[in-house]
């Protein structure tokens, strides 16, 4: 019978080779005869190798816990070659911009999974929010909240930036009299996250040095 | 067929009902039939501005629920022979005794009679101004040169920009007082119209005779030599599709001693 769990040693540790194209139930029986095997003393970090199976949330929860009871190793790493259709879907809204063309107005939403484009003010009150980076084609007066789903990357860029409120994942500056003194030109502006946990305001110029990888563009002249 | 045109505003006491009755009677003094709707159901101001509220004898939730013909409720305005009538709101219901499809046949209906039917929508941003913006095919957004009335305006163009069945809305800027503009204290016509990003219809002045002559149930735009009643009829005459220039509202050249200086002083 062909050998389902293969295992191998490296340096940093176990790494567990799952057969891809037989029964699930079959997969978890070997797992579970090899696991136990009481050869296997030294503690160990494991590594998971799924292949081209796709397993559930709770398959792999159940997965882990199989090896785990074995109390000398540890799951470190769960690696797939395969995602579901919703999962890779997602991950392309992520990286895509969208655009939004208008004004938005007072108790308006514009929300946007990926990077948000919008052409037209923000008016105060009226609120912009976007998984990955805002750009601002005109003033943005409202609020804007940028990296929604963690991404302490993420930047605000206006043409003027007068916000009222500026969030970048879940770090919120109230832009008080104090700041808009302090970047007293709003225009051509942009938003960013210091490492601190502080929201600083630069001009747009600097953006290129700040978050070098938001520039797409290859090659050119 | 007519056109059916909301004054709407959002934030309250800017100056709707005002515009409504001043709108009216200017369109009614071109020899345009016109029908104002009060929806402010419950609250109801228009028949007092107008100087009609000794007349009315039926109302709006009348029509609606079928206790009268739409002819039978609407109020004649006598000064203006045949050509301005009002449709008075209820007193005694509020604005959840209405839905906006009764509005929209209503609205429908008195198209069919008249040039222009404006209709009156109260403050807020509920069912009231559901109701009054369900039939309309245009709107107007009346705002002042403040802050909170500016924010409420942004909001209720946003609103507005969602009906399908309306056109972009425009703008009338009312009580505007020239020394706080030109001082900075005011936000200025420009300033509001940047903001808003719609069409500018009009400006008013902030004007007393305005408040003495609601007292009296005359509208202003009746007394030609009025600065606010001149923002009025501009108002009008652009609604007609004529091209009027904005006018201009220097206190300061209005004698006849002082355009003399004035012309001496270039």
């Amino acid at each position: 019978m062909k050998n389902l769990v293969n295992i191998k040693g490296t340096k940093q540790g176990l790494v567990l080779q799952l057969d891809d194209q037989c029964s699930y139930a079959d997969l978890l029986a070997e797992l579970q005869a090899k696991v136990s095997d009481p050869a296997l003393d030294g503690s160990a970090e494991v590594q998971l190798q799924l292949g081209n199976r796709y397993c559930t949330e709770a398959q792999i929860k159940e997965i882990i816990a199989l090896i785990q009871k074995n109390e000398h190793l540890r799951v470190s790493r769960v690696r797939s070659d395969v995602i579901t259709v919703e999962e890779s879907n997602r991950r392309i809204q992520e990286r895509q911009s969208e655009t939004y063309v208008g004004i938005v107005r007072s108790g308006q939403v514009v929300k946007a999974e990926g990077d948000l484009v919008v052409v037209g003010d923000v008016n105060p009150n009226g609120r912009v929010a976007a998984g990955g980076n805002i750009y601002v084609l005109g003033r943005l007066k409202g609020i804007a909240h940028a990296g929604t789903n963690g991404n302490r990357e993420a930047v605000i860029a206006a043409s003027w930036l007068e916000a009222t409120h500026l969030q970048i994942d879940d770090e919120l500056e109230i832009m008080t009299d104090e700041l808009t003194v302090l970047s007293e030109q709003p225009e051509m502006e942009c938003a960013y996250l210091h490492k601190n946990g502080s929201i600083i305001i630069d001009r747009l110029q600097e953006l290129r040095f700040l978050r070098p990888e938001i520039s797409t563009f290859k090659g050119g002249s | 067929m007519g056109e059916a045109i909301v004054i709407t505003s959002g934030k309250g006491g800017v100056g709707k009902t005002t515009t409504t009755a001043n709108l009216g009677t200017a369109l009614a003094l071109q020899g345009k039939k016109v029908c104002l709707i009060d929806t402010d159901i419950g609250l109801r101001n228009l028949d007092v501005i107008l100087g009609l509220e000794n007349r009315i004898i039926y109302d709006l939730i009348d029509v609606l629920e079928g206790r009268c013909k739409v002819h039978q409720a609407l109020v004649k305005d006598k000064r203006f022979d045949d050509m301005l009538y009002l449709l008075p709101a209820a007193q005694t219901a509020d604005k959840n005794d209405v839905n906006p499809e009764q509005m929209r046949e209503l609205v429908t209906e008195l198209k069919k009679d008249y040039d222009f039917v404006i209709i009156d929508c109260p403050a807020g941003i509920e069912q009231g101004y559901k109701n009054a913006v369900a039939g309309a095919d245009k709107a107007i957004v009346v705002t002042t040169p403040e802050i909170s009335a500016v924010r409420d305006a942004d909001r209720i163009i946003g609103l507005l920009e969602m009906e399908e069945n309306i056109e972009p809305p425009k703008l009338i800027i009312n009580r505007i007082r020239q020394h706080l503009m030109n001082a900075g204290e005011a936000l200025d016509v420009n300033e509001i119209t940047t903001h808003l990003s719609i069409d500018l219809l009009g400006i008013v002045a902030d004007d007393e005779s305005v408040i003495t002559s609601s007292n009296r149930g005359e509208p202003v735009v009746m007394n030609p030599d009025n600065p606010a009643a001149l923002g009025y009829r501009n108002i009008a005459r652009r609604i007609l599709g004529e091209s009027v220039p904005l006018m201009t509202m220097d206190k300061k050249s209005q004698g006849v001693f002082s355009k003399i200086k004035a012309i001496f002083a270039k």
